[in-house]
């Protein structure tokens, strides 16, 4: 009589496990920013520009042809986290390195997830790398040489670090952008110290006080991530993107814990001041400044509350790489939306008005000045970002 | 049928049914529509600065009388070079041989019917074709009274010509509805926006314009300057295109 009670009580809470599974499933989707890469249905296709050539996302929809329908719970997993897709290694631009962190629990999780997601049709040509990195079979040998997860000692760290480091090493694979990559591509020191990826320049999240987040308290990290801006900063690029899809929808005490993490993390050595550019530069960029950026940035480039960042302390605007700060004067860029801040305040292009030394000398006086103390920029790279944008990026 | 129809649809039934509407109504769904904001990179609309160079309405005997003209309603002197060197003959020119010209805002299918002064111009050839028909007249005028072209005049002769045109002393042979004076505001108008509009456009050469006036251009931004009363702005004037002060 027990059993058949017992077996009667299986039978029915066998789908609310099953349902609870797909909604944790659903969260790890969240985490880990598939959207990012897969697009909104997963279904693929997205080009990603590496600096081997073109990687193309695959189809990750339970369509049995074009999708991972075939898959089981072994193949998701070891795809997930050894980077080998049914006997096939995948590209690390795949961030399996990261999400080799992830539990068995969560990856099971997010496959029962996939499993109930609309399934679409949509074949992909994934791998339209330069030779010799066409050659799949070489990633077996990257993964020897580069791959090694592991986790850090976790004793006399809080639980919020702990999750918090986990999150961002983990699925959240902050690291991708922001952290520097050797001529193979893989992570090199220091880790989260800002990257160049696709033409935007992700920020240091060291606690450097110059490039890195030493300005921001716990809590602007956690808003930054949450709504998309913060009173140092308004996300745009692929971080708006990743803010959109993936951190705006994170638990608060997730982006605490992230927040916690960052926040942890230190200053690299060997940081300090750099050169100014000279005085007659300094001239002009003060001109062109008052003219062009005051309006809303302000003369004391302290900003307009969340419509308008404030170019004082603003770590985009220290970075020892300018290109982000170059691409968003000549394209303009538009803000993150997030439900929680939904206004998506833009900086138009301004491209047609300035010319590429004028970018060069006002963005030299915004790096110059205000205790920005960031590097001048060339007037040859902003010759050379202008024409990489206008040749269709 | 027609007929029943109409009888059904009685004044009773319609407002009955009337009365019904809200109660559907009630039952409707109310919805959140939401949208993202458009947004592409380089946007942007700019205007698109004249080529300096060359004529493209005037001939080159219109030019130059054109130029003469606007040289002595704006002579160069010690507050700003003439209106030649300011470009407002090249304004003109662009301004004639673009929309202006043709005036192609406005509506040009007739009956064109005579009109008060308020309402301007009321015929039906456009400010192109003005300008085509009264420099002429014009040229036939000076000729006839002074032998020779007006370029080949002195100032003072050539200023007592306009003032002629200006007052009314002169009357050209025009076109119904024309007046030798209202050709004559026209050209003094468009000398002016010659000599004041944005340099993109042709006119207001080094912003000479704008220097003469005190204007800052561009600009537009002055909260730094704004509680200092009856000081003139220290800074020079920006236009569209020199994005800095010179």
């Amino acid at each position: 009589m027990k059993g058949i009670i017992a077996a009667a009580l299986l039978l029915i809470a066998t789908p609310a496990i099953a349902a609870s599974q797909v909604e944790e499933g659903r969260y790890q989707a969240v985490l880990g920013d598939c959207a990012g890469c897969h697009g909104k249905d997963l279904s693929g296709g997205i080009a990603l520009e590496t600096p081997f050539g073109r990687l193309v996302t695959p189809n990750i929809t339970p369509d049995r042809q074009t999708g991972i329908g075939d898959y089981s719970p072994v193949d998701f997993r070891a795809a997930m986290k050894t980077g080998i897709a049914r006997g096939k290694p995948l590209y690390p631009a795949m961030p399996y390195t990261a999400y080799a962190r992830m539990p068995d629990r969560d990856v099971d999780a997010l496959f029962a997830y996939l499993k109930t997601v609309r399934p679409v049709r949509h074949a992909v040509k994934v791998n339209q790398l330069r030779f010799p990195y066409s050659w799949r079979f070489l990633m077996r040998l990257w993964n020897l040489v580069f791959f090694h997860p592991g986790t850090p000692d976790p004793a006399n760290h809080t639980a919020a670090w702990i999750r918090g480091e986990y999150l961002v090493n983990g699925p959240g694979h902050c690291g991708t952008c922001h952290t520097p990559k050797n001529m193979f591509g893989a992570d090199i020191r220091p880790e989260l110290g800002g990257a160049l990826l696709q033409g935007w320049f992700a920020p240091d999240l060291s606690g450097d006080p110059r490039t890195g987040l030493r300005s921001w308290q716990a809590a602007d990290v956690a808003g930054y991530l949450k709504t998309g801006r913060n009173g140092h900063s308004i996300a745009s690029g692929p971080m708006a993107e990743a803010i959109e899809q993936s951190t705006s929808r994170m638990r608060d005490g997730d982006l605490a814990a992230i927040a916690a993490y960052l926040k942890s993390l230190p200053a690299p050595a060997g940081s300090g001041p750099r050169i100014l550019p000279d005085v007659e530069r300094m001239k002009r960029g003060a001109s062109l400044y008052r003219v062009n950026c005051s309006a809303c940035h302000g003369l004391d480039a302290k900003g307009e509350g969340p419509l308008v960042p404030p170019l004082t302390g603003n770590a985009v605007v220290r970075q020892d790489n300018a290109d982000t700060l170059v691409r968003l004067v000549l394209a303009g860029s538009q803000g993150a939306g997030t439900r929680w801040a939904p206004t998506r305040p833009a900086m138009p292009s301004l491209a047609w008005r300035l010319n590429d030394q004028q970018v060069a000398d006002v963005l030299s006086y915004v790096r110059g000045n205000w205790g920005n103390q960031a590097a001048p920029v060339a007037a040859d790279t902003v010759g050379g970002i202008r024409a990489a944008l206008r040749g269709g990026k | 049928m027609s007929q029943d129809a109409k009888r059904t649809w009685s004044r009773r039934l319609l407002l009955a049914s009337a009365a019904g509407l809200p109660i559907l109504a009630a039952g409707a769904d109310g919805r959140n529509i939401s949208a993202e904001l458009p947004w592409s990179p380089f946007a942007g609309d700019p205007p698109k600065p004249v080529d300096p160079l060359g004529w493209y309405f005037f001939t080159a005997g219109e030019a130059a009388t054109v130029e003469a003209i606007v040289d002595r309603l704006i002579p160069a002197d010690e507050l700003s070079p003439g209106g030649k060197d300011c470009g407002c003959a090249v304004y003109i020119d662009r301004q004639l041989a673009g929309s202006y010209g043709k005036a192609d805002r406005l509506y040009w299918k007739g009956p064109f019917l005579p009109g008060l002064p308020t309402q301007g111009y009321q015929g039906n050839m456009p400010p192109a074709a003005r300008y085509r028909l009264a420099l002429r007249a014009l040229g036939e005028h000076v000729n006839t009274a002074y032998g020779k072209d007006f370029v080949r005049l002195t100032a003072g002769q050539q200023d007592a010509v306009l003032k002629g045109l200006d007052e009314g002393t002169i009357t050209l042979r025009l076109a119904p509805g024309f007046s030798t004076k209202a050709f004559f505001e026209m050209l003094l108008q468009n000398t002016m926006e010659g000599f004041f509009a944005d340099p993109l456009y042709g006119g207001n050469r080094n912003m000479a314009g704008w220097k003469m006036l005190g204007f800052p251009g561009t600009r537009y931004d002055y909260r730094d300057h704004i509680d200092r009363h009856n000081q003139p702005y220290p800074l020079g004037p920006v236009s569209i295109y020199s994005p800095m002060e010179s």
